[in-house]
């Protein structure tokens, strides 16, 4: 997959950008609870080195992990980097502090579409700056299918019994959902989540395992256990191309939810200064094309993305093309729903 | 007087560590969950209350009682898979192996293994029953499988070996140190009263190895009745335990109440069965000895 090597080889031009840093020195720590990839070394390194901030990240394994984290207390984290549809609870929970956008260089940069978004906005203030986008998409491997899967349905195919693994989160009553027809996959009916319900138990005995990490699916793949999945698109597929294996991504005829991570500033952090310094690293050429090397997702700044990528891989991440964007289901806050949905998966795999 | 109060003095110094152990970190953090239970999950988080709803959640929902089954299920299996295991393995190291070198090399073999990590050993057993694992290549290379079989891996039957393996140390050690005491001499006179040895074995040995049996067999009951680390390695789609929904509770529901009724059912079963056992131990000593 041509994607990826061209990723695999502009994660080794990271090293070479040089970001414009603000030449004040804030000094300070900070603590990051975030994503595997979103404090990678060759991002964190130049920034300790312009700021004086130090960074300590510690990383989620889903989204679920933050609001737990955060209602433990403790005063640990400056900053968190949820996704779209965690950020609301979030923000209502009293967990996170507003963000002042004047104090961003690059923030009318990002996409309108971003800046706008309900999840990051509340009571006239903004809580949330974008940092990444991309698909939940699908994957497989070439070699084992005559025709290329263009459909959901694809991972109800009796033959690739075995072979098909999903990935174990609320995300499968989605897919389900989209299978059945009901497109409006975040404002289900009861009936409807039934239904995708119903349809996920029919998918079981095909289902090899459900994945839970991004490394888990790799191993499934290289494993030769799995042959279709959802991905995390761009980041699975790569880690993969790097071991050899040949995947290709596909968006299905029914459409793809999409996400998008922003940084929040956790309620009562100290380390405003350095916050601020990481915020406006995170949206910069530093921050959106180390984010794109190394995980392999397209950025929230297009301005950014058109100075540190090519012109090939600025393509591939689709940072010019805002159809591509709108066409997808970008995650929404499930509110008081979300109990119902995540139910309903543990129902599936409790038959 | 004084002597009287500086003894008293002197338990409380000898007492107050683990007594204050256990309150700190059994009696009030269990306090604690049991009070979450009867909150109310409300979005986006949850609010102190007392109603029964959670309790009634769990009796209505077949979901958690399919899963409790399956996770008694797995971990009476994996009790009896240990016993099967431990008993002889016990027996010949307390009887059958003479040298006290030997015997303490064989013991270690069950022991050293608790040294490496838990999930190391999960994940180990990954590798042996994968598709392209160990298991799998030896059963080519001797010619009984033309192709990788994918049976071994992600179900339940790899969550036992896998727990089994993890936990047969806790069967072996109580029914070793058990048989170990049992005197040579109560066999020997067994066998001159002209008793065979299968009949020995039912009534002298096994009855007094019955204390082992019954310390061994409720602690790998409760290990495996709690874990979930098994599940998300080897286990398949059929493989949510109980602690995987708890967890899924405390994590993606954001619902800490329910998650903190159904970890106190799981801790009133766990105490029943150790409860049981302990009067189990009892009525046996009352009848053997």
């Amino acid at each position: 997959m041509t994607i990826t090597r061209q990723l695999i080889a502009g994660a080794s031009a990271a090293a070479i950008f040089v970001a414009p840093l603000s030449p004040a020195m804030a000094g300070g720590e900070i603590n990051i609870l975030t994503w595997e990839g979103y404090a990678d070394p060759s991002v964190i390194g130049p920034f300790e080195e312009a700021t004086g901030c130090k960074v300590s990240a510690t990383y989620v394994g889903s989204n679920d992990d933050f609001a737990p984290k955060l209602a433990a207390g403790g005063g640990v984290f400056d900053l968190v980097s949820p996704s779209i549809d965690t950020t609301a609870p979030l923000i209502q929970a009293g967990f996170i502090d507003p963000v002042d956008p004047s104090r961003l260089t690059a923030w009318n940069d990002l996409y309108e579409k971003f800046r706008s978004s309900p999840g990051i906005r509340a009571n006239g203030k903004v809580y949330g700056v974008p940092f990444a986008w991309g698909a939940i998409s699908f994957m497989y491997r070439p070699d084992k299918f005559a025709t290329p899967p263009t459909s959901i349905a694809a991972l109800w195919y009796p033959a690739l019994k075995g072979k098909v693994s999903l990935w174990d989160d609320k995300s499968a009553i989605f897919v389900a959902a989209r299978l059945n027809g009901d497109n409006d996959i975040y404002h289900l009916t009861d009936d409807q989540i039934a239904a995708a319900q119903k349809k996920l138990i029919e998918q079981r005995p095909l289902i090899r395992k459900y994945w839970s990490t991004a490394g888990e699916l790799v191993d499934l793949f290289k494993s030769d256990e799995v042959w279709i999945s959802n991905t995390w698109a761009g980041y699975q597929s790569s880690l993969l191309a790097a071991e050899g294996i040949e995947v290709v991504e596909f968006i299905p005829e029914e459409n793809a939810e999409g996400w998008m991570d922003s940084f929040m500033i956790v309620k009562g952090t100290p380390n405003e200064e350095c916050v601020y310094e990481f915020l406006n690293m995170a949206i910069s050429t530093l921050g959106q094309c180390g984010v794109a090397n190394v995980n392999g997702y397209s950025t929230a700044n297009p301005v950014a993305a058109r100075e540190c990528m090519t012109p090939e891989q600025f393509d591939i991440l689709h940072q010019g093309d805002p159809d591509y964007l709108d066409s997808l289901l970008l995650w929404e806050n499930l509110e008081d729903r979300l109990s119902t949905y995540t139910n309903a998966w543990n129902a599936v795999k409790a038959q | 007087m004084s002597a009287f109060l500086s003894l008293r003095l002197k338990r409380a110094a000898v007492l107050s560590p683990p007594l204050l152990w256990t309150i700190l970190f059994m009696f009030v953090p269990y306090t604690i969950l049991f009070v979450y239970s009867f909150w109310l999950k409300k979005y986006p988080t949850f609010e102190p209350a007392f109603q029964f709803g959670n309790y009634l959640e769990i009796a209505s929902d077949p979901q958690y009682f399919r899963v409790l089954l399956r996770t008694i299920k797995i971990a009476l299996l994996v009790s009896l898979g240990s016993f099967f295991l431990a008993y002889p393995y016990a027996y010949f190291l307390a009887f059958k192996v003479k040298r006290p070198g030997v015997r303490i090399a064989l013991y270690m073999a069950i022991v050293a293994p608790l040294w490496v990590s838990y999930l190391l050993r999960a994940y180990m057993w990954k590798t042996i029953l994968g598709t392209i694992g160990v298991l799998n290549s030896f059963l080519m290379s001797v010619g009984i499988l033309t192709e990788p079989s994918s049976i071994f891996l992600y179900n339940q039957t790899a969550m036992v070996v896998t727990l089994t393996y993890i936990f047969i140390p806790f069967m072996v050690m109580p029914i070793y140190a058990v048989l170990e005491k049992i005197p040579h001499n109560l066999i020997e006179v067994s066998s001159d009263l002209g008793v065979g040895r299968v009949c020995t074995f039912l009534k002298v040995t096994l009855p007094l190895s019955i204390p082992g049996i019954v310390a061994g067999f409720p602690m790998t009951f409760c290990l495996s009745f709690g874990d979930f680390i098994t599940s998300f390695l080897v286990g398949g789609p059929d493989g949510l335990m109980i602690a995987n929904v708890i967890a899924t509770q405390f994590g993606a529901s954001l619902n800490w109440p329910l998650g903190s009724a159904l970890a106190l059912i799981m801790l009133v079963i766990v105490l029943s069965i150790v409860t049981a056992s302990d009067r189990f131990e009892r009525f046996s000593e009352g009848k053997f000895a």
